[in-house]
C-alpha cells in the first residue's frame, strides 16, 4: 500500500502539490486525471521515487520511495510520457534491462511484443512513437512489478494499440499490484480504471471509487434536460447530464462527463464527497 | 545497501552499455598515436622526400594530448544522467546508489583507461617493430630521455647526483589522472548543458584562487630560496609529495561528491 500524507510541493514559488493525503492499495488501477500542469506527473514522479517530498511524506510498503532502496526499486516500475529509443534490439534491450529487474520474465516480454505486433528483432531506434512505446510497455508488465505509475501510457498509440494495452493491463498484471495512470485520454482508459483521483491546481477535487461515484452521481443519458444537472452536454446521439444522485439509481461513468462536472462544480463536488 | 550479485549484474549491464559507446570511443582516441604516424610519414615523404617517422616529441605531445581529451571525455560517459528521460530510468533501476556509483567509478577509473592504454601501448609497440625509423616505444624513450637528462646535470655540476627516474613520475601521474577524471565525470553528471565549459570554468576559478594563496605564502616564507642543484632537487621532490597528497584528497573529495550527486539526482 502506499501512503500519502500532507504532500507539498512546488517549482520555486510555484506551488504544485498542497497537503495531499490519500491512500493506494494494491488490486486497484488508478486513473489520474487533470488539467495540464496541475501536477500530475509531479505526484507520479514522488511516488516513485525520482523526486523528494518538500514537505509530507510517501511511504509504500514501509519505504520511503526517495530512498531508492533496491527492493523497492525492483517492485516498481515508472513509465515516462516519452520513453527512450534504445540503440539497440528489443529483444536485446529485454536480455540485457530485463536482467536487473529480479522479477523479469523474457517469455512474458516477448508474448507481450507479439500481442502488441512489434517486430523483437527491430531496433528500438528505428521504431515508431507507437511500437517504441509499446515495447517499454511490454518491458514494464514483464518486470512482474507490484507498483506501476504510467504518465500518459496511451500517448503515441493507434485505436487497435490502446485496446491491446487495456488488455493487457487488465491479463498481465497481479490482482495485489497498485497501478497509477496518469491520462487526458479518459475514453482510453475508461474501461479500466477504477477509482478515479482528479487534480486540481494544488488540490485533489475528487479521490474515489467508481461505485462511490455512482452513489453520489448520476449520469443520466436521456433527452429529458433535469434542472439541478451540475453539467450537460448535448452529443449528436443525445444529452449527458450528471447531478447529484437523490434516487440511489445505479448508472454508467462518463469521465469526460465526470471531469467536466467536477470542474465547473468543485465546490458541490468536495461537498459531497466530504 | 551492497549486494554482490546484484551489483555484477548491474556492473554487466552498465559495462556493456559503456562499451557500445564510451569505451569504442576510448580505443579510438587510442588511436591518435597512429594517426600522429600516418600524418608524420605522409609529410616527410611529400615535403623531404623520405621514409620518416614522428620524432619523439611530437609522439609524447599526443600523447598528453590524448589523455587529455580522454579526460574531458569524461564530461560525457555518464552525462546523459541529467537528461529528463534517460536519467529517470537509470535511477529507476533496482542497484543501490553505492552500487551504481561503484560500477561507474570502475568504468571511469579502470575500463576505460585501461582501453586507451591498451590501444595507444599496443599501437606504438607494432610500429616500433615495424619500422625501423619510428625508434624506441614511448615508455623506453621516456626513461633514455630521463637517464640523458641526469647524465647531462651529472657533467655540468660534479658535486650533485640525482636519483631521478621514471617512477618518481608514476604515482603523482596516476592520482593526478584518477584526479582529473573524477572531476569531468562530476561536472558531467551536475551541469545540464555546457559542461565542458563549466568544467574549466570552475577550474580556471580554483586555480586563480590557488595560484593566489600559494604565491602569498611563498613570499612570506623563505622556502623557495634555492641556491643549489640538491636543494631544488629536494624542493621538486617536496612539492611533488605534497601534490599527489592534495590530488588525493581532491580525488576522494570528487568520488564523495558525485556519490552525493546521484543519490540526490531528482527528475
Amino acid at each position: 500500500m502506499i501512503t500519502v500524507k500532507d504532500l507539498s510541493f512546488s517549482y520555486g514559488s510555484k506551488g504544485v502539490l498542497k497537503n495531499i493525503s490519500m491512500e493506494l492499495k494494491g488490486g486497484n488501477i488508478y486513473g489520474l486525471l487533470g488539467e495540464n500542469g496541475v501536477g500530475k506527473t509531479t505526484l507520479l514522479t514522488l511516488l516513485c521515487g525520482l523526486k523528494k517530498p518538500q514537505h509530507g511524506s510517501i511511504v509504500t510498503d514501509g519505504r520511503v520511495p526517495f530512498d531508492r532502496d533496491p527492493s523497492l526499486l525492483a517492485e516498481q516500475f515508472y513509465l515516462p510520457d516519452e520513453v527512450s529509443p534504445m540503440p539497440y534490439k528489443a529483444l536485446d534491450f529485454g536480455k540485457e534491462t530485463g536482467a536487473l529487474w529480479p522479477l523479469f520474465d523474457m517469455d512474458k516480454f516477448l508474448t507481450l511484443l507479439n500481442e502488441f505486433e512489434v517486430d523483437a528483432t527491430q531496433r528500438m531506434d528505428s521504431m515508431s512513437a507507437g511500437q517504441l512505446k509499446k515495447t517499454w510497455i511490454a518491458f514494464a508488465l514483464a518486470c512482474n512489478a507490484r507498483h506501476y505509475f504510467m504518465d500518459e501510457p496511451t500517448n503515441g498509440l493507434d485505436i487497435p494499440s490502446k485496446s491491446q494495452f487495456r488488455r493487457a493491463i487488465m491479463k498481465y498484471t497481479s490482482d495485489e499490484s497498485a497501478i497509477v495512470i496518469s491520462t487526458h485520454q479518459v475514453r482510453d482508459l475508461e474501461e479500466i480504471i477504477d477509482p478515479i483521483i482528479i487534480l486540481d491546481k494544488e488540490d485533489v477535487l475528487l479521490s474515489a471509487s467508481l461505485q462511490t461515484i455512482t452513489e453520489k452521481l448520476f449520469f443520466d443519458y436521456g433527452n429529458q434536460l433535469h434542472e439541478g444537472a451540475l453539467y450537460l452536454e448535448n452529443t449528436p446521439s443525445g444529452a449527458i447530464q450528471v447531478y447529484p444522485n437523490t434516487t440511489g439509481e445505479e448508472s454508467k461513468v462518463n469521465l469526460e462527463a465526470l471531469f467536466n462536472a467536477v470542474h465547473s462544480h468543485k465546490d458541490v463536488i468536495k461537498g459531497l464527497f466530504a | 545497501m551492497f549486494n554482490g550479485q546484484r551489483f555484477w549484474t548491474y556492473f554487466k549491464y552498465d559495462l556493456t552499455k559503456m562499451w557500445r559507446n564510451h569505451v569504442k570511443a576510448a580505443i579510438l582516441i587510442g588511436f591518435s598515436g597512429l594517426i600522429l604516424y600516418i600524418l608524420g610519414i605522409a609529410f616527410n615523404a611529400v615535403f623531404n622526400g623520405v621514409w620518416a617517422a614522428p620524432g619523439f616529441g611530437s609522439r609524447v605531445v599526443v600523447f598528453f594530448i590524448a589523455c587529455f581529451a580522454l579526460e574531458l571525455y569524461q564530461t560525457r560517459t555518464y552525462g546523459y544522467l541529467t537528461k529528463r528521460r534517460e536519467g529517470a530510468a537509470w535511477l529507476m533501476i533496482p542497484a543501490s546508489t553505492f552500487e551504481k556509483w561503484l560500477s561507474m567509478i570502475l568504468i571511469t577509473l579502470v575500463v576505460i583507461p585501461v582501453a586507451f592504454l591498451a590501444t595507444y601501448v599496443i599501437i606504438d609497440a607494432i610500429l616500433a617493430l615495424a619500422d625501423p625509423t619510428y625508434g624506441q616505444l614511448l615508455i623506453g624513450a621516456a626513461k633514455t630521455t630521463i637517464a640523458n637528462a641526469q647524465q647531462s646535470l651529472a657533467e655540468a655540476n660534479d658535486e650533485y647526483s640525482t636519483t631521478w627516474s621514471l617512477g618518481v613520475f608514476a604515482l603523482p601521474a596516476i592520482v593526478g589522472y584518477i584526479c582529473n577524471f573524477l572531476y569531468f565525470l562530476l561536472c558531467g553528471i551536475s551541469f545540464k548543458r555546457n559542461k565542458i565549459l563549466w568544467a574549466f570554468i570552475i577550474l580556471s576559478i580554483a586555480s586563480i584562487a590557488f595560484s593566489t594563496i600559494m604565491t602569498t605564502m611563498g613570499l612570506q616564507s623563505d622556502y623557495y630560496e634555492v641556491n643549489e642543484l640538491a636543494e631544488a632537487e629536494e624542493l621538486i621532490r617536496s612539492m611533488i609529495g605534497w601534490s599527489t597528497i592534495a590530488s588525493g584528497v581532491l580525488a576522494a573529495g570528487f568520488a564523495g561528491g558525485i556519490y552525493y550527486r546521484i543519490k540526490t539526482l531528482k527528475h
